[in-house]
């Protein structure tokens, strides 16, 4: 699955550390999002919209 | 984001050493204690052998639900995929090894090798839990490279 949260992260300047602990997840945990080799939880892609405010399909393209 | 809003940080790795340390000392003043009160005769001996090894596995099991709940999903999905693939394939491998060598008499006997038949049940034990963690690990790796 896709997502858009490194352009969300960059054009809030977060770093991957800033969104990690904002997320309550490991920067490694971030990271692996970004990259799309890890899918998140539903739990946890709610909680990813609820920082960008955004919905979680504006956030997640499935592919 | 106040600090009351902010979600728990999930455990890092200053936490996985501290803890390990932790254990290995915990195993250590059980494991020395149970080896010098188990070295009596008869059942006596036997419960004092019994007694540290269950404290400690006690104790590691409720140091691993503490760990459970402090890392993340991925953390937890990692462990979970190196148990499965890792664990496994290790144990399926250490069993290949261990079953061709009793499979064959001339190179395996407890005669052979000055064991006895309980030494060699739990050498194989230990043989294919070595192959399994080896495994898991390898595994729990091989997860985090590829999502780096």
């Amino acid at each position: 699955m896709n997502n858009r949260l490194k352009v969300l992260r960059a054009e809030r300047n977060w770093s991957q550390a800033d969104l990690a602990e904002r997320l309550g997840v490991s920067r490694q945990t971030v990271n692996a999002l970004e990259t799309g080799r890890y899918d998140p939880s539903l739990p946890l892609a709610f909680r990813i919209a609820g920082v960008f405010e955004q919905p979680i399909e504006a956030i997640f393209i499935a592919e | 984001m106040t600090p009351a809003q902010r979600p728990k940080r999930p455990f890092g790795l200053g936490t996985y050493l501290l803890m390990l340390v932790g254990l290995a000392v915990v195993g250590a003043v059980l494991g020395g204690g149970g080896a010098l009160l188990g070295d009596r005769p008869g059942l006596f001996g036997l419960v004092l052998s019994f007694i540290p090894i269950a404290i400690t596995m006690v104790i590691v099991g409720f140091v691993s639900i503490w760990w459970w709940r402090g890392i993340d999903e991925a953390a937890r999905e990692a462990h979970k995929w190196a148990w499965w693939w890792g664990g496994s394939g290790g144990m399926a491998l250490g069993a290949v090894v261990l079953i061709t060598l009793t499979a064959r008499d001339d190179v395996m006997t407890p005669a052979s090798l000055g064991l006895s038949a309980a030494d060699l049940v739990v050498g194989g034990m230990m043989t294919i839990l070595l192959f399994q963690l080896a495994g898991y690990t390898i595994a729990w790796a091989a997860w985090w490279l590829k999502r780096r």
